[in-house]
Parts: C-alpha cells; sequence; structure tokens
C-alpha cells in the first residue's frame, strides 16, 4: 500500500472511531453515569490522536471533537473546539519535534491537557454561569468526569498507537 | 519553532482559530444558526438510529429466547404484511398521542408537538436533552415542555430539525410556581445538590411560608410564559438556602426526567405572552 493509501485508511480509522465514540457517548441512558458523570469520550479521542499525528492533521482532529463536543451541549460552538484546536495542534508539534511520544510523556499530558480543559470549564460555565453550589457540582460531578476521561484516554491510546503503527506515516 | 513558523503551519493554525473564534462568536448571538443547523442534520439520522437501537434493546435475552421472540415476530409480520405500510407509524404515533389526549381534553387551548428524546448530552448533569423536532414543527425558543404527567423544561434552543430542553432540574430553569394547597408562590429552579435524585427546588419562599410535605406544586402562569396550573411536582422537604436567606421546598416532579423519553412541547396556549405583549404596550 502506497503512503496515500494508508494515510486515507488511517484518517478513516479516526473518523470511525470518532463516529463510534459520539454515538456512544450521546445516546440515551446507553453508557451508566459512574459517581454523576459520565466521560467525554471524544475528548480521548482527540488528546490520544493528536500525540501521534502532525500539526495539522492533529488540530483537525481536536477540532472535530470539539465540535461535536460543543454543538451537543448547546447550539454554539466555543470552549471545547477552540481548547482542542489549540492543545491539538500544540501537542501535535510537540510530539514530533520536542518531546517522544511514550505512554508515560502521554500520561503526564493526558492528565495536564484533561485538568486543564475541565477546569477552564468549570471556570467558564460553571462559576461564571452562576450556578449554585458550585463546589457540590465540582466534587459530585466534574472530578468524576476528569477522571473517567483521563482513564478512559488510556485504552484509546493504545487503539490510536495501534492505528498509527498498522497504518504508518504519511511523512 | 523557526522551522514552524518557516513552513506554514503557524500561520494555517492561527487563520483556523481566527475562523473559529468567529464563528463563536456568530453561533452564540445567531439562533438557528447554520453551522450548527448543518452539523445537527448531519447527525439527526445517527443519534436517530442509535436512540432506536438502545429503546429495542434485548434486555439480556438468551439465544433461545431471542430465537423464539424471532420466530413469533416472523409470523406476527406475515399477518400484518397485508394491513397498510404506515400501519407502525401511525401506531406509534398515536401511543405518543394518547400520553397526552387527557391533557389535551382539559386544555383545548394547547396546541401539542409530540417528540422523541434523540440524545442526551454527556456534558450536563442536569438532564438536558435533544428532541427530534424543532422550528420545522413550529417549535421555539421558551416554549413549555410537557411529560406525560406534568411540566419537565422549556425549550432553550431549536433549529430546524432538532431542539434543545433544559430540565426543571436545571438551575437556568426560572418558572413561576405556586402552592396549590398553601398559596405560597416561589420560583422552580434546579440544583446541584437535588438534579442527581430526579428533585427541583421551589426557591424564594417567603419566611411565613406555610408549604409542607406532601403539597403538590403548579405553575402560576402569570408571566405568559407557561400556562397556568401545569403540575410540577409534590414537596418531599423544606430547607433554608443561608446564602440566599430564603426558605426553599424541595420538590419531586412525578415524571422521572433523567430517563424520560416521550415527550410535548406546547408551541400556544390561551394567555400566552400576554404580559410580554402588555409590557411591550
Amino acid at each position: 500500500m502506497n503512503e496515500k493509501m494508508t494515510s486515507f485508511f488511517r484518517y478513516l480509522a479516526y473518523a470511525m472511531e470518532i463516529v463510534l465514540l459520539y454515538v456512544l457517548g450521546t445516546t440515551p441512558d446507553l453508557l451508566p453515569q459512574l459517581f454523576g458523570a459520565k466521560p467525554t469520550l471524544l475528548l480521548c479521542v482527540a488528546l490520544t490522536a493528536a500525540i501521534f499525528e502532525r500539526e495539522i492533521p492533529a488540530m483537525v482532529i481536536g477540532l472535530v471533537c470539539g465540535v461535536l463536543i460543543d454543538l451537543g451541549y448547546s447550539n454554539s460552538i466555543g470552549l471545547f473546539t477552540i481548547t482542542l484546536t489549540v492543545v491539538c495542534f500544540i501537542v501535535g508539534y510537540a510530539a514530533n519535534n520536542l518531546i517522544r511520544a511514550t505512554f508515560l510523556n502521554f500520561l503526564l499530558y493526558a492528565f495536564v491537557a484533561v485538568g486543564g480543559i475541565f477546569m477552564l470549564y468549570f471556570l467558564i460555565r460553571v462559576v461564571w454561569a452562576g450556578v449554585d453550589n458550585y463546589w457540590d457540582y465540582f466534587m459530585n460531578h466534574l472530578l468524576s468526569r476528569m477522571v473517567q476521561t483521563f482513564v478512559l484516554s488510556i485504552p484509546i491510546y493504545f487503539v490510536n498507537k495501534f492505528i498509527y503503527h498498522t497504518l504508518g506515516n504519511d511523512e | 519553532m523557526k522551522e514552524l513558523w518557516e513552513s506554514g503551519k503557524i500561520r494555517i493554525f492561527l487563520s483556523v482559530l481566527l475562523v473559529l473564534v468567529m464563528l463563536s462568536l456568530f453561533t452564540r448571538n445567531v439562533e438557528n444558526n447554520i453551522v450548527s443547523t448543518s452539523v445537527n442534520t448531519l447527525t439527526y439520522g445517527l443519534s436517530k438510529v442509535s436512540a432506536a437501537a438502545k429503546e429495542r434493546n434485548t434486555d439480556g435475552m438468551s439465544y433461545d429466547e431471542l430465537k423464539d421472540e424471532y420466530d413469533a415476530l416472523s409470523e406476527a409480520n406475515r399477518e400484518l404484511r397485508a394491513r397498510l405500510v404506515d400501519y407502525y407509524d401511525v401506531k406509534e404515533e398515536n401511543a405518543r398521542l394518547w400520553k397526552f389526549y387527557e391533557l389535551k381534553k382539559e386544555h383545548k387551548d394547547y396546541q401539542f408537538v409530540p417528540a422523541t428524546v434523540l440524545r442526551r448530552d454527556s456534558n450536563d448533569e442536569f438532564y438536558s436533552f435533544t428532541i427530534d423536532k424543532g422550528t420545522a414543527s413550529d417549535i421555539s425558543t421558551g416554549d413549555p415542555v410537557m411529560g406525560e404527567n406534568g411540566i419537565i423544561g422549556y425549550i432553550s434552543e431549536a433549529d430546524a430539525n432538532t431542539a434543545k430542553v433544559v430540565t426543571i432540574l436545571s438551575p437556568q430553569a426560572s418558572i413561576g410556581a405556586t402552592d396549590k394547597a398553601s398559596k405560597d408562590t416561589g420560583i422552580i429552579t434546579g440544583s446541584s445538590k437535588y438534579a442527581d435524585d430526579n428533585l427541583t427546588m421551589f426557591a424564594k419562599l417567603k419566611s411565613e411560608h406555610k408549604v409542607k410535605t406532601g403539597d403538590i406544586i403548579t405553575t402560576t402562569g402569570i408571566s405568559g410564559i407557561y400556562p397556568k396550573n401545569l403540575i410540577i411536582g409534590e414537596v418531599t422537604d423544606i430547607g433554608y438556602d443561608t446564602y440566599d436567606t430564603s426558605y426553599y421546598a424541595v420538590v419531586k416532579p412525578y415524571e422521572d426526567i433523567r430517563k424520560i423519553t416521550d415527550i410535548a412541547v406546547i408551541t400556544s396556549f390561551d394567555g400566552e405572552g400576554e404580559i410580554l405583549k402588555r409590557n411591550s404596550d
């Protein structure tokens, strides 16, 4: 298979992964809530794919996942689209030029990225939006979602690693 | 970093970011915008299929049970083939409408649009959801949303084919309400403390209120946004908000909002928008 074909199939695999996890995440009553929250599966896909891809493909994957997450929440794009676009671009660049895409580096980066993005979400959509008892909300919902998202990003990391190694690199 | 700048990737990145910021401002300020309508239309079929598949799940039946059911259904299918091709659609619609028939009989002025839950957002812990009807079915922002046993929320956003519902479990909800027994008035609003237990709050009660456990709470209808006397739920507890220095009652809706699948949107009713109209005059 030539490089263009392998790239095509790799992006197709990412697309299918995004669609599958979008369906899993949005189908009513399909995934159970653990400790008051469900994981944000598309965030896992964007963060894990970004560490294997170059800047622009990583940015596009982050953008697509961000739009789907944002439009699930309201009819406007914003927080997740912009943060995931920025984070994935930076990670795509860093993973190819500054750091090695190892599992340990991934864990560290995923921990910081998941924590950072959800804290931003908490500040903008909960504290500034005037939700009452926001610490209750943080402890009873958001913390659980952060942990679940981080934990689930580990198997998805291995899925994307498999996709990347099986379907090669176009560079 | 120099290499990144020279390769032009950073310029592509900054251009995309600029477009995203502009789109973000655009989609935030324009209701029923082309971006959300396009994406929602693209994902509509997918959500519809997955929601329908979930509704018809097998509940962990064994192979033999499934085979027996399959055989029985195949037999039934043969008999039903002779009937009208749209029989199932009509039957389903009829079942959905039947739930709201009593309410319609009681309030002839209500115009209902029955709908089903298309998807639930995993990012929202207040059980907001998206329904499979939108502005093309005369649904508009602010329309009250009913379950079989009472009000469950309102339309927060709507595009051509879908609409988002904010439930009364959400702090975003603010509905004028009254206690049918004591005549006390207050506001129904959700709380992160109670949402997980399918409970909401009847807040801003006066210090001399007479609300007690078991009282039924209904809408006041005085704003003209919600019809009068729609049942909201039953008082299960009374509390005191130290931040707000006011009393509140914990209300249990008669509907399990966390799991509801069939709803009806009230698109018009007698007295709708009267106060708003009066104020604008």
